[in-house]
């Protein structure tokens, strides 16, 4: 069983690499290797020192609550930036890409941060 | 083993083994509606994407793109579940292990690579110099591939982990393990919320980060994008041999339906589509029945100035050359004097201005 899912995936795999080399690697290379580069040296860093920080200075009872916030911050400010950074966008078109994405991300982050503040995320929510 | 450092109960096979296997069916439901959407696009021979429902290929974008974006909480809370591997000493131990290791480098940048392309794509935005959709095509067959040989070296970890309960909170307050894979879960929902309005009519005012907006039917190219202008009383509509001038097309009889815009890049409108069944055009020109049919436009160059209706949607009474859209007779941007609205079809195929549809 696994040496026939490991089997497929290489084939799969070898495919995706046969398709991928008739592109311009110079092109596509930067973009394969940024996103593991940027994870492991800034992401992951930068969301333990929030992390520890979170540990070291907020009282118990705000630590959980305060995380699934940042967490959910961090989310839709992911989703939010191909719409806010437009350097490379192409025009703008009737009912395409034209809602209003600051106000809308700005009243998503604080309607959901009101969410998690009032709706007491408990630590020892397990039981 | 854990390196010393790193405390947080999240750092945890049976949460990572749980969060895989949410990000794993993320990525299959993508991969899965992404050839479909490829074979529609560029179909093999033996390929054949049915006409009903008409709904079909907009759900099957729609979960293509709605998978992804739950995907990108969930690729970081997997990548921080298994964070302290990285620092794993000795780096490699044996041929195998740097193998595995190289595969799951493979993984992680072909992940990455999908996510951020499909998610800039859906904002048409190309901070990059390749052609996406090759691009995004060949990548999700190595991350699938990656995926796959992960699992495989995985699978008894995974099952054993899968079979152990995630335990009760830890006193200080911090996120549990439980705790952990709440957030996760709730970040991809607020994730999906945030956007899938882009398709799912109900959620429009909901989803703030949607690519559209609630204003009709959207325009993806307009005709000053396309060099296209208005035509006179000289344009004639070619199909084969026979022509016929917009005040014929108007004249003979007409099919109304409900049939929805909907593009590649994840978003869709329904609307109430008037116009001529593809079908009857054919007959009066004498097309054998079962013809598939080249559409060309106005539109001089581009990308997309032609498509190619296959036999069964040529043959399909809803594959309209439409030339009312919502009771009105259509605007020079969403394609007067006449365009294609096919049922269970990308939007890049649904071609507009028309100007000739040549028989297969």
């Amino acid at each position: 069983m696994r040496w026939a899912i490991g089997a497929l995936g290489v084939g799969i795999g070898v495919w995706g690499a046969v398709l991928l080399v008739q592109l311009n690697l110079f092109e596509v290379g930067p973009w394969l290797l940024g996103g593991p580069v940027l994870h492991d040296v800034l992401v992951a860093p930068v969301v333990g020192l929030v992390g520890l920080a979170i540990a070291r200075v907020l009282p118990t009872r705000w630590r959980a609550p305060v995380a699934v916030g940042l967490v959910l911050t961090a989310t839709l400010t992911m989703l939010a930036v191909p719409y806010l950074w437009r350097a490379y966008s192409g025009p703008v078109n009737p009912g395409l890409h034209d809602r209003p994405y600051l106000v809308g991300y700005l009243i998503a982050l604080a309607v959901m941060w009101l969410a998690v503040l009032t709706t007491r995320i408990r630590p020892h929510a397990d039981r | 083993m854990k390196p010393p450092g790193f405390t947080s109960p999240a750092h945890d096979p049976r949460v990572s083994a749980r969060i895989g296997m949410w990000l794993g069916i993320a990525f299959g439901l993508c991969f899965v509606t992404g050839l479909i959407s490829h074979g529609v696009q560029h179909p093999a021979a033996w390929f054949t994407w049915p006409t009903r429902p008409v709904n079909l290929y907009r759900i099957t974008q729609g979960v293509h793109v709605t998978s992804g974006v739950a995907a990108v909480p969930l690729l970081f809370a997997k990548l921080w579940t298994v964070y302290p591997k990285l620092f794993d000493r000795p780096l490699v131990k044996s041929v195998p292990h740097a193998l595995e290791r190289g595969s799951i480098l493979v993984l992680i940048g072909a992940s990455f690579f999908e996510l951020t392309t499909g998610l800039f794509n859906v904002a048409q935005n190309y901070p990059w110099a390749f052609f996406f959709p090759v691009a995004h095509y060949a990548v999700a067959w190595i991350a699938v591939g990656a995926l796959l040989v992960h699992v495989a070296v995985k699978l008894p970890v995974i099952r054993e982990a899968l079979s152990r309960e995630v335990e009760p909170a830890p006193a200080t307050g911090a996120l549990s393990r439980r705790g952990f894979l709440l957030t996760t879960g709730g970040a991809a929902a607020v994730a999906v919320l945030a956007t899938a309005g882009g398709t799912v009519p109900w959620l429009r005012d909901v989803s703030v980060l949607a690519s559209r907006s609630a204003r009709g039917v959207p325009v993806n190219r307009t005709a000053s994008a396309a060099g296209v202008s208005t035509v006179d009383g000289d344009w004639r509509l070619a199909v084969g041999t026979r022509r016929f001038s917009l005040a014929e097309l108007t004249a003979m009889p007409q099919t109304t339906a409900d049939l929805p815009i909907a593009c590649v890049e994840g978003w869709s409108a329904s609307a109430r589509w008037s116009g001529v069944p593809v079908v009857d055009l054919l007959r009066l020109a004498g097309a054998p029945p079962g013809s598939a049919v080249r559409v060309e436009s106005l539109e001089r160059d581009g990308l997309y100035r032609s498509s190619t209706l296959p036999a069964n949607h040529a043959a399909d009474p809803l594959t309209l050359l439409a030339l009312r859209l919502d009771g009105a007779p259509l605007d020079l941007d969403h394609g007067y004097p006449c365009r294609i609205i096919a049922p269970s079809r990308p939007g890049v195929l649904q071609t507009k201005w028309v100007s000739r549809l040549e028989v297969l």
